[in-house]
């Protein structure tokens, strides 16, 4: 698993790509922490390099929702692959967070 | 075709990743379909993680957790097994209320879910101090051409 992030006054672009389970969960959730606390509440994560997503990950993204729902903004996906997508789905996922094609369209939906 | 993957399974954090990523090479080389592979993979990954983590005291005297994957003509079966505390995962896991917002919802619960939606057969025994789930799935009409 690799971050990498783009920042832009409060919204911030996390690129994921790899994988996220039980043996590195931890790592992502201080990945996506460490973004948060730098003033980011509108966070876009980038799903187009993600080829793997078990349900550590998946409480890691629960966390991140939370906190940046809490700060008046909110996490947005983008670029989901469709079996990635079936988990979202089947987990409730989409429910919590929307999800879009690109990154241009997740970060635009935070300045609506 | 008939093709078997026999696995023992430590209790380091990273080992369900080890054993998952074994089965994904294994499903590889028997043109296991990708999609399939997948879903049987996070499954595989899901209950593996929570006997690591959950099933065994830390000074536990003898844990043993074995997984035995095998391809006949037309199906993927898994046997996990493991000698630590009863756990049926398919009845004692309380199921994740899907409806609530991200405030509320409970952080646990899916990957038993995830596991249910995406293995088409699964049966838990406890028989003599271990813990036996069983898992199928039906490799569909791609199989059919290699029979």
């Amino acid at each position: 698993m690799n971050v990498e992030t783009s920042y832009s006054g409060s919204t911030a672009v996390a690129v994921v790509d790899g994988r996220i389970d039980s043996a590195n969960a931890k790592d992502f959730d201080e990945e996506l922490s460490a973004i948060i606390d730098r003033g980011v509440s509108s966070l876009v994560v980038d799903c187009g390099g993600l080829n793997y997503i078990s349900s550590a990950g998946l409480r890691v993204l629960l966390i991140a929702i939370r906190k940046t729902n809490e700060a008046g903004g909110g996490l947005a996906l983008c670029s989901v692959p469709d079996h990635i997508r079936e988990v979202l789905e089947v987990s409730g996922f989409v429910r919590l967070t929307k999800v879009f094609a690109t990154a241009d369209e997740a970060r635009a939906s935070f300045s609506k | 075709m008939d093709a078997k993957l026999d696995l023992e399974i430590g209790l380091e954090k990273d080992e369900p990743r080890k054993a998952v990523e074994q089965f994904e090479q294994f499903a590889l080389e028997h043109e296991v379909p990708m999609g399939l592979t997948f879903k049987f993979q996070l499954a595989l990954d899901e209950l593996l993680t929570n006997v690591v983590s959950y099933a065994f005291e830390e000074d536990a005297a003898a844990p043993v957790i074995t997984l035995a994957l095998r391809l006949t003509d037309g199906k993927l079966e898994a046997l996990l097994e493991d000698n630590g505390r009863p756990f049926n995962p398919l009845r004692d896991a309380p199921a994740p209320d899907l409806d609530l917002s991200a405030e509320d919802r409970r952080v646990g619960g899916l990957g038993i879910h995830l596991t249910k939606a995406f293995v088409h057969g699964l049966n838990y025994e406890r028989v003599d101090g271990w813990n036996r789930l069983y898992l199928v799935q039906p490799l569909g009409a791609h199989q059919e051409d290699q029979t």
